[in-house]
Parts: structure tokens; sequence; C-alpha cells
């Protein structure tokens, strides 16, 4: 006698919806190349060599007295920052009456290779800060850093404290040894000596398989799945794509700079002991002596909280705040998480000190 | 007394690497000195530079051989740990979701029981120390082919009047200073200014 087996018709039912979503597919969506993720009105209003200060145009009447700068991170862009409308870490800071300053580093080529520590710190940022502190005849400045980002901002804040009235780290890489995420795990093992001497810059194909390593198979494979399962909505694949176009956008890092973060921060862990050095002053993390707030992601899988944390209790402000938010790297800064907690946190904690 | 274990006649020991090397270095620089008069003689405009670089090549490309050999190594290892990572993630699914899934929501859940456990035992590798070690020494590796492969362009490059990397390298560097020198003075002078309209 043969056995029977029949195929329940919700799985047919499944696999045809998901065929005619992938062919519908290009009907529906933009390509990532048509979307721009440029979202919020700006100005730039400062170059130097590749990189360039943009300042964003204000949205209330009632503006704070003290701008504010971020600093990006060295890898991907800006965009995140500013991903889509009801996302936009740049557009909840302007609703709530800040006069925002974005530093994009720009994309550094071949000659770019000895462009350091010091060229972005003293150089770049230096600068910009006293450009803005210039326009908006302010002495002093509000700093938020995010990411490695904020690795420049913290040495920035420890070399040059009477420009910075309020400093943000937001998921900061601070303390090498202590992170726990596989990014460190490769840096601790990198000849980085060799790869600057013999590739210059570090390439973004080297970043590209840094991201494929962290949860493969979810971010490979199930991202994808969900992408062709909800095509119809909207809103969903349009977050997608975004989110998508920025993480497949990452600039190349000058070599000497990528040397220096690889060593002294994950290698030999100098900046948390107070032992690293640009141009030859001493990074010392008590001088950072203004209001500070560290906001960290429990589920960073990028930069741990364990790597981040330390920041708040080494330096020497008596104003400290330490946030943790259960969610990830870019959670925090680009979801609806950081427009309903982590955004009106900071906005508070900043208009009392601005 | 135990007799001596016969040597695995496959497996190319640092001696006998040694010894090609040496043995193709000889005949290499033989044949160059042999053939330097007839060369000079007969090469003429870019071929002129070319022939004379041309032991160049063939050094690299031996040195290619040896490195080549080592990234072999670690590549297959880099393999290795990927496809037994695999099956071991592979064996805790098949414990936890013996079951073949029979509907739609079955076969959901074991989509997730599957990525779960592949992510979990992924992640444990790419954070265990054997695994940076190995990867290291596979990029340092690949590292050292580019650096070759650089060297070889750098000769064919020479021979037709171009800059090499090194020189090249040369140019960024001394630009790097001068723009750094000239910024540092720039901002300065700024801070002055503003210094000097606050009084």
């Amino acid at each position: 006698m043969q056995s029977e087996s029949r195929v329940d018709p919700k799985i047919i039912e499944e696999i045809l919806k998901f065929s005619k979503n992938v062919i519908n597919a290009p009907k529906l969506v933009a390509a990532p190349d048509e979307i721009v993720l440029e979202v919020t009105p700006h100005d730039t209003v400062q170059m130097m060599d590749k990189s360039r200060l943009i300042h964003y145009k204000p949205i209330t009447e009632k503006q704070q007295k003290t701008p504010l700068l971020i600093s990006y991170a060295l890898i991907n862009r800006y965009h995140i920052l500013d991903i889509q409308p009801e996302k936009s870490w740049v557009r909840n800071l302007l609703q709530q009456g800040f006069d925002v300053y974005m530093l994009d580093w720009g994309t550094p080529t071949s000659m770019d290779k000895y462009l350091d520590f010091d060229d972005y710190v003293n150089g770049y940022l230096d600068s910009y800060v006293e450009y803005i502190k210039n326009e908006s005849s302010n002495e002093k400045i509000s700093l938020q850093g995010y990411c490695t980002g904020a690795t420049i901002a913290t040495a920035y804040t420890s070399l040059h404290p009477e420009s910075v009235k309020n400093y943000i780290a937001t998921a900061p890489v601070i303390d090498g040894w202590r992170d726990t995420t596989v990014i460190s795990n490769l840096a601790k093992h990198m000849d980085v000596d060799k790869m600057v001497e013999i590739i210059g810059n570090m390439p973004p194909e080297f970043m590209y398989y840094c991201f494929s390593v962290l949860k493969p198979f979810e971010q490979g494979i199930e991202k994808y799945i969900k992408f062709f399962k909800n095509i119809d909505n909207k809103k969903f694949v349009d977050n997608f794509l975004r989110v998508e176009k920025w993480l497949g956008d990452t600039p190349p890092i000058p070599g000497e700079l990528f040397k220096q973060w690889i060593k002294d921060i994950y290698q030999d862990n100098l900046l948390i002991q107070n032992k690293m050095y640009i141009a030859g002053q001493k990074i010392d993390l008590k001088k950072i002596n203004m209001p500070v707030f560290t906001q960290v992601a429990v589920g960073d899988h990028l930069v741990s909280p364990e790597c981040s944390m330390p920041l708040h209790y080494a330096i020497g402000s008596k104003d400290k705040t330490l946030r943790m938010y259960p969610t990830g790297h870019v959670g925090m800064i680009a979801s609806s998480l950081s427009q309903k907690k982590v955004l009106p946190e900071l906005g508070q904690w900043l208009a009392e000190r601005s | 007394m135990q007799p001596e274990q016969p040597k695995d006649r496959l497996e190319p020991t640092k001696e006998m690497t040694d010894r090609f090397k040496h043995l193709s270095l000889f005949w290499t620089d033989i044949m160059h000195l042999m053939a330097s008069k007839p060369q000079a003689l007969t090469s003429i405009g870019p071929m002129r530079a070319f022939a004379a670089n041309s032991k160049k090549i063939s050094t690299e490309l031996i040195e290619i051989n040896e490195d080549l050999m080592e990234f072999n190594k670690y590549l297959t290892q880099y393999y290795k740990q990927l496809s037994e990572a695999w099956g071991i993630a592979q064996k805790k699914v098949n414990l936890k979701a013996p079951e073949v899934p029979q509907n739609a929501e079955q076969i959901e859940a074991f989509k997730r029981i599957w990525i779960d456990i592949f992510d979990n035992d992924f992640t444990e590798l790419f954070d265990s120390e054997k695994f940076g070690e190995n990867y290291g020494k596979l990029v340092s590796k690949e590292l050292e082919l580019t650096k070759h492969w650089n060297k070889i362009a750098n000769v064919i490059l020479q021979s037709v009047n171009l800059p090499s990397k090194e020189e090249i390298d040369e140019v960024y560097k001394e630009m790097h200073s001068l723009k750094k020198r000239v910024g540092k003075l720039e901002l300065e002078l700024k801070k002055r200014e503003m210094r000097k309209n606050a009084k």
C-alpha cells in the first residue's frame, strides 16, 4: 500500500506569493542607487580637504543658545543620523530647538594615507569648532561623537576642554580590551603596519568583510526574505532600502589614522589608560571636566557596552550621566526608540545645559 | 631503538623550499650575468630599463611561490573552520528539530531555529582566538602577495619612466607634511585674530 504525503496548501500559497513579490519588486520599489539619502535641508558652510561642515537649517523659531556639532563615525557615512524624516536624529534635535552642525569626513583617496589622529582632532575638528564658535558668537559649543567619531571627539575634548561646553558620547569606542565584539577580535589579530604599508588606506572591502561576520545568517538571508515578503509595505521597504544603501557605502579610512586607532585602542588599549598620544600631546581623560552624557546600547554588536561605559568612570567631570538603552548600535540613533526615548532624554539634558 | 619515521614525501619542508629557492636564484643570477652583455647590446628604448630590471621579476616570482604555499595553508584552515562550524551547527539543528516540517508554521519555526543556531555558532567561531589568529595570518600573507605584485608592477612602471609606488608615496608624504604645517599656521592666525577682535 502506497503512503500518501500531502503538502500543506499554505506552503504552496506562500511560495507563490513570495515568487510573485520577487517578480514585482522592481516595479514597486526604487533601486538603491535612485534613493537620495540627504533628507533635512542644510548648507555646506565650510570645507577642508575632503571633509566638510554641514549646517542644518533651523525649523523652530526659538533656538537654544549653544550650537551642537556632531562628529560622525569613520565607518559608513553621516546619513544614518538623518536617514528619513520620522527616524532622523538631526531633525528631532532641530525640532527641539538646537542649532545642529554635522562633520562629514568625506572620502579619503590614496593621497590621504598619511592623515592621522592629529589631522582629524587638531586639524579638521578643531577648525570646524573654531568656525562654529565664531559664527555663533559662543566661546564654547556642545559636541557629540558617535562610535569612532566619539573616539576622535573624546580625544578632542581632552585636548581642548576650553572649547566644549557639553560632551555627548554615543556608543564611543574607548576600552578595546573590554570590547567583546567580533570586530575587536579581528582587530586584535591584525598586522596593521603591514596593511597600511602595502595597501595605504583601510579599504572599504575589508569593512564589508567585517560586516559580513556579524550575524551572517540573520543579516545575510533572513533580512532579504523579510524584504521580499513585505514588498507591498511602502514604509518598511523605504526604510529597508535607505539603511541598505547606507550600509553599502563606506569610505576608506586614512592609513595612518587607521593604524593608530587599531593599535592604540584595540591592541594596546592606550586611551582608557591615559597613555595615548596625539602629536606629542597626552590624551588625559581626567581633563574632560565639562558635563558629559554617555549613551550606550545594551544589544550593540559593533561596540559592546563594556567598551563604551569605562568613559563614564574615567573622566574628570562631576556632572556626568550614563544611559543604557535596550537596542543596538544603529537602533540607538535611527529607530522609533531613539525618537521616543533616546532623543527626548538627550534633548532635556542638553537644554538644561545650553 | 625505534626506527626513524619516513617523512611525508608530498609535504614540502622548509629545507626543500630553501633548496628550490637557491637553485632558482643561482640559475636566474647566472643567466642574468651571462645574458647581460647581449641584452645590453640588443635592448634599446623602453626595453633597456626593463631588461636591466627583469631579474627583479624572477626573484619576486620565486618569493610569490613561497608565500603562496603559506597563504594556501591559512586559507585551507579558514575554510576548514567555516565548514566545521557549519557541521556542528547543523547537528544541533537536527537534534533540536528532528522532524521534517509539514506546514507553513512549522517551516517558519524551523527557519528560526536554524538561523539562531547558525548565527550563535558562527559568532562563537568568529569570536574565538583560533579564528582571529588564523584570519590575521591569512590577511597578512595576502598582503605579502600583494606586495610582490606591487614590486613586479614597479619594474614595469620604471621601464616606461613612470613613478613607482614608493616614489608616489614620497610625494604624498611631503604634501601631507606641507598641508599640515600650512593648516596649523592658518588656524593659529585665525585664533589670534579672534582673540584680537574679542579684546
